[in-house]
């Protein structure tokens, strides 16, 4: 049967009047309605229906249902909850806990200057020496240079490390000592790759001017330098070795001579042994 | 959606282009590199000989430091050319009288 939802009560309330109304005059049974009976203009409930307050009521609870709880100060919760019976675990009291391991040769130890101290006072960051010359840094190995290199990285790293850890701690002064450390850092790091530039550069006008020596052969077969004051000397060379005696022969099976143009021009005798140690040039 | 009220009108016009900005054909980098190709499909090939590598060399040891002793003065090089330390004849003669014999 239609008719509009706005004017048709709920099943439950529909029944509930019923059986009121079935009941003889008088007699009430117990958990009925008031008897003041209404239908109501919306889907609704007959528990939604009771009144809850008599006329004249005074409101005089606190609607805040969590007042006086607090976390912070670990109150607990007002109400039973459904987990309030659960075992929860408590966590360690701070003088119980167990001190983090540390690895005593950890790599990132490196980025600090010492270990009791996060950041060197602007006195000890001050103790420092000037840069590198680029004429120091000449006489220098590739060794040497690729090794400082990485030596100054991990010193500007360091002090990097400290800048910022002072800033974000606000530890006070210290980033003028800092950075004046930082540019003699720079200064050193500049000349280091001014040298290997400038070798590379001196190699190869070296490389184009060799290409015109004749002293030097690119070619690939045969030794790259033969000095010409060496090929003068063979000459000689040949003519005195046949006058040597055989026992000499005998002994210096492997000559070494370390040539150099002043050497080559006083000419010792070829069966004296060199001291310098160099491989034997036959 | 509404940009920033600081940004309406002509005054984003004044700023400087950023990698969103532009429709298409823009392109700006970050200053990190290429390091292989795009692919058409929108992916992207790493080559790793365009990726950088760091040689550290073992340090133990090793005593210089970045900085030298304020009580050393400063001496610049002395040269016998104009060219000076990239003077090509001082390093081949260098070579020859140093390095000539393997």
């Amino acid at each position: 049967m239609a008719s509009p939802a706005a004017i048709r009560p709920s099943v439950g309330a529909a029944l509930h009047s019923c059986r009121t109304a079935s009941v003889g005059y008088g007699l009430r049974p117990l958990g009925a309605a008031p008897s003041r009976i209404h239908a109501a203009g919306i889907s609704t409930t007959a528990s939604m229906m009771k009144r809850h307050k008599y006329p004249g009521a005074r409101d005089n609870k606190d609607h805040n249902k969590t007042r006086g709880e607090s976390a912070l100060r670990r109150t607990g919760t007002r109400w039973r909850l459904s987990v309030s019976d659960e075992p929860l675990p408590k966590p360690v009291a701070p003088e119980d806990l167990v001190p983090v391991e540390t690895d005593p040769n950890h790599g990132l130890w490196e980025f600090f200057a010492s270990r009791e101290a996060a950041v060197s006072p602007p006195a000890e960051d001050a103790k420092h020496g000037r840069g590198w010359m680029v004429e120091e840094l000449r006489g220098k190995s590739w060794e040497d240079l690729h090794k400082l290199w990485w030596v100054c990285v991990k010193e500007r790293n360091r002090i990097s490390t400290a800048s910022y850890d002072r800033n974000r701690n606000s530890l006070g002064f210290g980033d003028a000592e800092a950075r004046a450390r930082d540019n003699e850092v720079k200064v050193t790091m500049r000349g280091i790759k001014h040298v290997l530039t400038e070798r590379q550069y001196a190699w190869e006008d070296a490389v184009k001017l060799a290409e015109n020596d004749p002293e030097i052969d690119l070619s690939g077969d045969g030794p790259v330098f033969t000095p010409s004051e060496f090929l003068e000397e063979e000459v000689e060379e040949t003519a005195e070795v046949e006058e040597v005696d055989a026992k000499e022969l005998a002994l210096d099976g492997a000559e070494s001579v370390k040539w150099t143009p002043d050497a080559a021009a006083a000419a010792p005798p070829p069966s004296e042994p060199k001291a310098q140690g160099e491989a034997p040039r036959l | 959606m509404q940009p920033t009220r600081a940004l309406l009108g002509m005054r984003y016009r004044k700023l400087r282009l950023t990698t969103k900005d532009v429709n298409k054909g823009y392109y700006k980098g970050t200053g990190s590199g290429s390091m292989g190709r795009h692919t058409k499909h929108g992916g992207y090939i790493i080559d790793w000989s365009k990726v950088r590598t760091y040689v550290v060399p073992p340090l133990e040891g090793f005593k210089l430091t970045p900085f030298v002793s304020k009580a050393i003065q400063r001496v610049h090089g002395q040269f016998d050319s104009a060219a000076g330390p990239r003077d090509p004849n001082t390093y081949l003669s260098r070579w020859k009288a140093e390095n000539g014999f393997d």
